[in-house]
């Protein structure tokens, strides 16, 4: 027995799991003081979307129990909140077919007036496998801004990559990346479009 | 033995400067220096990581058995990294978001593994704290003078404040950092020769009066 603790294997393995574990116990701690629930990140989105956090209610939530999945292959929607009273929407989506088949997540505020949607302003939140997708400016997300979303969409003008797109190569790594930014406001177009066709019908 | 603070940080700011002289962290200074903040902001979680890391492996020098040193030191650097991701994503989410990947890459991260493995394992605590913060310095201002000096020249800002409106996007983009960085490391070794070379030159007669 006492050889084997004086093993040269012993003590290397015995370091290891000391340290694995403290630096276990440490971590878990600390994520459980500093983690970042779903709400404070949206609390964020709202402030960097109108500058001051605004009140908002949650219309479609894909997180919560039995909430239906609105996949559209292209991209999905994660969350719906309506702002200030339903004066303005604001989606957090999902478009893929990124670089490497990666993923971009948007914020789109989209502002209702007189029954027309408008969509007035779109902020990254999140990408996955596009390392440098943060490096796109407001110059890219301007594009997006539309004075009337359904009538854009029912004449089948939905976003595409662009020659304009390709400029962003340099600091995004490929034109996918622009796609996958397109595909996530696509998704917008798309679910405002069924909802007026269901309050049409 | 006493610790040589004075040779300690004129190591990790000039002569060893780990981005400008030994060439470290390449990846990193090339992909963030599209801003000075990135370069302060990645600078400064270097130098949190290199105390913290340096400080523990000196502390456990000798319980760590030297036949699995490496992986011990990438389990503790890991640690301390993961930490200043909670911290950041917590408290500066923009600035999170604006480092991305390189954030959880700092855990290989040549110039942490090197001070670990040659300085830390073989000095006292408050050397090689002494040694992280000035090489994490040395790394801090490299990073923030490139990125000052590729934002004011590519974007027309420092800091993100604007400046002017003129601009060359050749220094914004990866050929403008590869350019950056080779006339940062030329100024820097130019700069360094000749003050070597004039401090030769001043020692020389009081080496003749003492042959």
């Amino acid at each position: 027995m006492r050889s084997l603790f004086k093993n040269v294997w012993f003590k290397c393995i015995t370091a290891l799991l000391l340290i694995a574990a403290v630096s276990g116990g440490l971590l878990s701690v600390l994520n459980d003081v500093l983690f970042v629930s779903a709400e404070e990140r949206t609390d964020r989105a709202i402030v960097k979307i109108y500058g001051e956090l605004k009140q908002y209610d949650v219309e479609y939530d894909a997180a919560q129990d039995g909430a239906e999945t609105i996949d559209y292959g292209y991209g999905r929607i994660d969350k719906v909140f309506t702002v200030d009273n339903g004066a303005d929407y604001l989606f957090k989506t999902t478009g893929y077919r990124g670089y490497k088949e990666g993923t971009i997540t948007l914020w789109v505020r989209v502002s209702v007036n007189g029954g027309v949607y408008s969509i007035e302003k779109v902020v990254l939140e999140s990408y996955e496998k596009q390392t440098l997708m943060s490096k796109l400016g407001g110059e890219y997300y301007g594009k997006f801004r539309l004075s009337d979303v359904t009538a854009e969409y029912k004449a089948g003008r939905l976003f595409s990559a662009t020659d304009e797109d390709k400029n962003y190569n340099a600091v995004s790594g490929a034109t996918f990346s622009a796609t996958a930014g397109n595909n996530a406001v696509n998704c917008v177009l798309k679910y405002l479009s069924d909802k007026e066709t269901a309050n049409e019908d | 033995m006493k610790t040589d603070f004075k040779k300690i940080a004129k190591d990790g700011l000039i002569t060893s400067n780990p981005t400008l002289k030994l060439v470290l962290g390449t990846c990193p200074t090339l992909a963030l220096t599209t801003m000075a903040s990135n370069g302060i902001g990645m600078g400064l979680a270097v130098t949190f990581v290199l105390i913290c890391s340096n400080v523990m492996i000196s502390l456990l020098k000798r319980t760590i058995p030297k036949e699995v040193r490496i992986p011990a030191f990438v389990l503790i650097i890991a640690t301390f990294v993961t930490i200043v991701r909670l911290v950041m994503d917590k408290f500066l989410p923009d600035l999170y978001d604006s480092l991305g990947l390189y954030l959880p890459l700092i855990v290989v991260n040549c110039i942490i593994l090197a001070r670990a493995e040659s300085f830390a394992s073989k000095n006292g605590v408050i050397a090689s704290a002494a040694d992280g913060l000035f090489m994490g310095l040395g790394f801090t201002v490299a990073l923030t003078l490139m990125g000052a000096v590729r934002e004011i020249l590519g974007n027309g800002t420092v800091f993100g404040f604007k400046l002017w409106d003129f601009s060359i996007g050749f220094f914004a983009g990866s050929a403008g950092a590869f350019f950056t960085y080779a006339v940062f490391i030329a100024v820097f070794s130019l700069i360094s020769y000749n003050a070597e070379k004039s401090k030769k030159l001043k020692n020389l007669p009081e080496l003749k009066e003492a042959e």
